[in-house]
């Protein structure tokens, strides 16, 4: 069993390690793509500011616990996407029939097509990212428990999102008709930036207990601040673990019904 | 090793009838018969090819054989295992080449591609060291290993990929169009290495190809198939006892005949004394050998089968 | 003229041939336009005026920022980057038909489109949710078309603009992604431009992206707010100034491209 994991661990090293290689080649490129990507953040951060400065709360939420919802959102998006990049390669895989090539290896597909193209310039921004988050969270008088339950929950929003990235993998199995499955999953994402409260009701319920993007990022904010009912926790946990064992269970069904490319 | 019994694979395509209202609302799936219950035993350490036009189900046999397609119905049963369960040790013990298709890491060396399926298939060092040798020496590949990728053409690229994927000395060896693309200089490299690798290996080798070449080179076993079945299943040598109704005459004339009296003896094809070229049914043969040995002065006489590829073209179109 | 009504059709039909594709492209449009609505609607409902908005002004601006937006943004030229490299661009060049107008009714179809989805959405969306439409301002309805149509033409030629940078370098989807993010931000398609302190606002005057869409939706829906803290004739005057720049620009980055590129064989 160790030594399992052990070998898994070095192919997802080796793999990790070729990313970055590749990822050294177009440095031009990536710097300003990086520079973009700041811009936004800050902006965005900015816009936070200019609200609060006419009001200290909104729906409840004071101008702290947007920032920590902001930061607590953008550290789990990043997260994903360095750990997931490959998952935006995974469409041109299928329709060159690469993928073929990929099955017939003797380890299991999602060290490859899951988690097999880390991305290092997403993962450099990861870091200032977190520890502006540490920041922000250690300026308030937090409970330790509280922040124990935080952290769970952030762990628990991660295993959510790796089931959306399955989902979407399988997706890619059944049809190569969609070229932004991806996409749809960030969109839906983004709406998880600002407390899930001032949606529309019905928006809110179906982002909190369908597709649960209030669970990943408002219900751990939630908790940092003790708003959190413990039934809310279980169902947190509940979901997550539902959503991940059907997001395998329909990866399944799609390497049955794959029907490779060409000839 | 490798037992096939009626294995059954339709798949589901959807039809573009260009009717703009139609494609959106009201579409139409069809199923196509790509195996029709094909049956079929191989052993340890024989190569195998498998010959047929387009759609004719050698890519689909072989995908499912390897474990990527998932079989509509029959039994499968490949080295004792399953191959869609993709156990590991299943995958360890196969290989799959397909013409221009890559598992090499485009940007980098092919060495990096060579060491990331050593840590996959947890080659030993000294295994490792020992078949890369072995393999590029075959190859004459020593140079190209260090070279990017990209920067290889089509035949030192296909070359590097057999490598990737003979490193962990594989029992059976799937083969799809391996020359496919390939300059003539190449294609035959990849023959002769193919040919000595299974000396060497004495690995079970299956092999789909167009070039018929290929097949005459490398197979001693032909299985021929069209539209999902199977059409021959045999040796390549008794193909022609048991669908070839013709054999060739070439006689070398001693004196000028008339081309009149040279139609008597059967289907004359070609005649530039003193070379003519008798197309002959074989149950003929022995009466016009006959006619021939009273009748005509000749130097030299030949007869030989007809080719290969008109014995499988007319058993192609005889199921159209 | 002909040919090029048959280009706009042909690219009409494109968008439907993969049907399921289609589909998760409008619900993406909608889903985000949710973000910025409802999170300036929960704002202006809690503070009665954000500089000058408030609730009704705010669903306003958004109601006609989508539309609008989309249909000034829409565009096909993507297209031609991966035609550059892929050396597609030739038979293009080869054809009797100018490559701009070409370029432009294929956008034109992608912009009407938008529009057309956008609005049956946007009005199914307000009345599912229960907020009541919107009423147009035509007092200022001649400035209105004139920046609309200069907004269109801005966008065509900035769009073009980038997409020829591939004629120098593969690697131009930086460019796009920094133009695309930019875009998002300052263009008003996430909040009203105007709702910045002024200084800020002033600023971004100067750039080139509150010139696409944010003047014509202003003109349309709530031109009072504006025109009390702008002069009229400079934003005119810095429309048209980026108009005939990008305009020329892309003209000549066109033939300098054309001399520069080698189709290097496939």
């Amino acid at each position: 069993m160790l030594k399992k994991i052990k070998r898994n661990l070095k192919i997802f090293l080796l793999f990790s390690y070729q990313s970055l290689k590749n990822t050294t080649q177009s440095r031009q490129a990536l710097f300003l793509f990086t520079l973009a990507k700041i811009l936004r953040f800050v902006l965005l951060f900015g816009l936070i500011f200019l609200i609060f400065s006419k009001t200290n709360n909104i729906l409840g939420w004071s101008l702290k616990q947007v920032i920590i919802l902001y930061l607590t959102f953008n550290f789990i998006d990043t997260f994903s996407q360095v750990l997931y990049r490959e998952v935006y390669r995974f469409r041109p895989l299928v329709i060159s029939g690469n993928l073929d090539l990929i099955l017939i290896k003797p380890y299991h597909p999602f060290l490859r097509v899951l988690i097999g193209g880390v991305d290092f310039l997403d993962f450099l921004l990861l870091i200032p990212y977190f520890f502006l988050l540490l920041f922000f969270i250690l300026k308030e008088n937090i409970l330790f428990l509280s922040f124990f339950w935080y952290l769970i929950l952030v762990v628990n929003g991660l295993i959510i999102t790796t089931a959306f990235h399955i989902f979407v993998l399988s997706f890619g199995l059944l049809t190569t008709e969609v070229d932004n499955a991806i996409m749809i999953y960030r969109d839906i994402l983004n709406l998880g930036r600002f407390p899930v409260e001032i949606y529309q009701q019905t928006i809110s319920f179906v982002l909190t207990f369908i597709i649960p993007i209030g669970v990943m990022i408002t219900f751990p904010v939630k908790s940092l601040f003790n708003f959190l009912s413990f039934k809310n926790i279980l169902f947190a946990f509940f979901i997550a673990f539902f959503l991940l064992s059907l997001s395998i269970y329909f990866w399944q069904i799609g390497l049955k019904k794959y029907q490779s490319a060409g000839g | 090793m490798i037992n096939v019994k009626n294995l059954t694979k339709i798949y589901k395509i959807y039809r573009k009838t260009g009717n703009l209202i139609n494609d959106i609302f009201f579409r139409k799936y069809e199923d196509v018969l790509a195996l029709d219950k094909v049956s079929f035993t191989i052993d340890d350490n024989e190569l195998v090819g498998f010959i047929g036009p387009n759609g004719a189900g050698k890519t689909t046999t072989l995908k499912i054989l390897s474990g990527i397609l998932y079989p509509t119905s029959g039994k499968v049963s490949v080295l004792g295992f399953s191959p869609f369960e993709k156990r590991e040790a299943f995958l360890k013990q196969i290989s799959f080449v397909m013409g221009q298709r890559n598992q090499l890491i485009w940007d980098l060396p092919a060495i990096d591609t060579f060491l990331l399926n050593k840590a996959i298939y947890e080659i030993n060092d000294l295994k490792f060291k020992k078949n890369l040798q072995k393999l590029t020496t075959i190859l004459s590949a020593e140079k190209l290993i260090q070279k990017p990728v990209k920067m290889l053409s089509l035949g030192e690229r296909m070359k590097m990929e057999f490598i990737a994927a003979l490193l962990h000395q594989p029992k059976i060896v799937f083969l799809d169009e391996p020359t496919i693309g390939l300059d003539i200089f190449s294609q035959e490299a990849i023959r002769n290495f193919i040919k000595s690798y299974q000396k060497e290996f004495q690995a079970t080798i299956i092999l789909t190809s167009h070039y018929l070449e290929d097949v005459k080179r490398l197979a001693k076993r032909l299985i021929i198939i069209n539209k999902g079945k199977i059409l021959y299943d045999g040796s390549l040598v008794s193909i022609f006892q048991k669908f070839s109704q013709v054999k060739y005459v070439s006689l070398i004339l001693e004196k000028e005949i008339k081309k009149e009296a040279l139609l008597k003896i059967g289907q004359l094809i070609n005649y530039q004394f003193p070379k003519a070229v008798f197309r002959i049914q074989k149950k003929f043969l022995p009466k016009v050998i006959g006619y021939i040995n009273n009748k005509i002065d000749y130097l030299d006489l030949v007869i030989e089968d007809e080719k290969i590829e008109e014995v499988i073209k007319n058993l192609l179109s005889d199921h159209k | 003229m002909r040919k090029y009504l048959f280009v706009f059709v042909l690219t009409l039909k494109e968008y439907f041939t993969y049907r399921l594709n289609f589909l998760i492209w409008r619900i993406r449009v909608l889903i985000s336009f949710l973000v910025p609505f409802f999170l300036w609607l929960t704002v202006t409902k809690q503070i009665k005026n954000f500089t000058g908005y408030e609730e009704k002004s705010i669903i306003s601006y958004f109601f006609f920022s989508h539309l609008l937006s989309y249909f000034i943004l829409g565009t096909r030229t993507v297209d031609i980057t991966s035609q550059i490299q892929n050396g597609e661009i030739i038979n293009l060049i080869l054809k009797p038909m100018s490559f701009f107008n070409y370029y432009f009714f294929r956008d034109l179809a992608d912009k009407i489109l938008n529009f057309a989805l956008s609005f049956l959405e946007i009005i199914i969306f307000f009345s599912v949710f229960s907020f009541t439409l919107p009423q147009l301002n035509f007092n200022f309805f001649l400035p209105f078309l004139s920046f609309l149509l200069i907004g269109l033409f801005l966008s065509f030629y900035l769009n073009l603009l980038i997409s020829f940078l591939s004629f120098w370098s593969t690697e131009v989807w930086a460019p796009r992604f920094i133009f695309f993010i930019l875009i998002s931000i300052l263009s008003g398609s996430f909040f009203p431009l105007d709702l910045l302190p002024k200084k800020l606002f002033s600023i971004i005057l100067l750039t080139p992206f509150p010139y696409l869409f944010f003047l014509p939706v202003k003109m349309i829906s709530s031109p009072e707010t504006l025109i009390n803290k702008i002069d009229f004739n400079f934003l005119f005057f810095m429309s048209i100034f980026y108009l005939t720049t990008l305009f020329f620009l892309s003209k000549i980055l066109w033939q300098k491209g054309l001399k520069n590129f080698s189709f290097w064989g496939r």
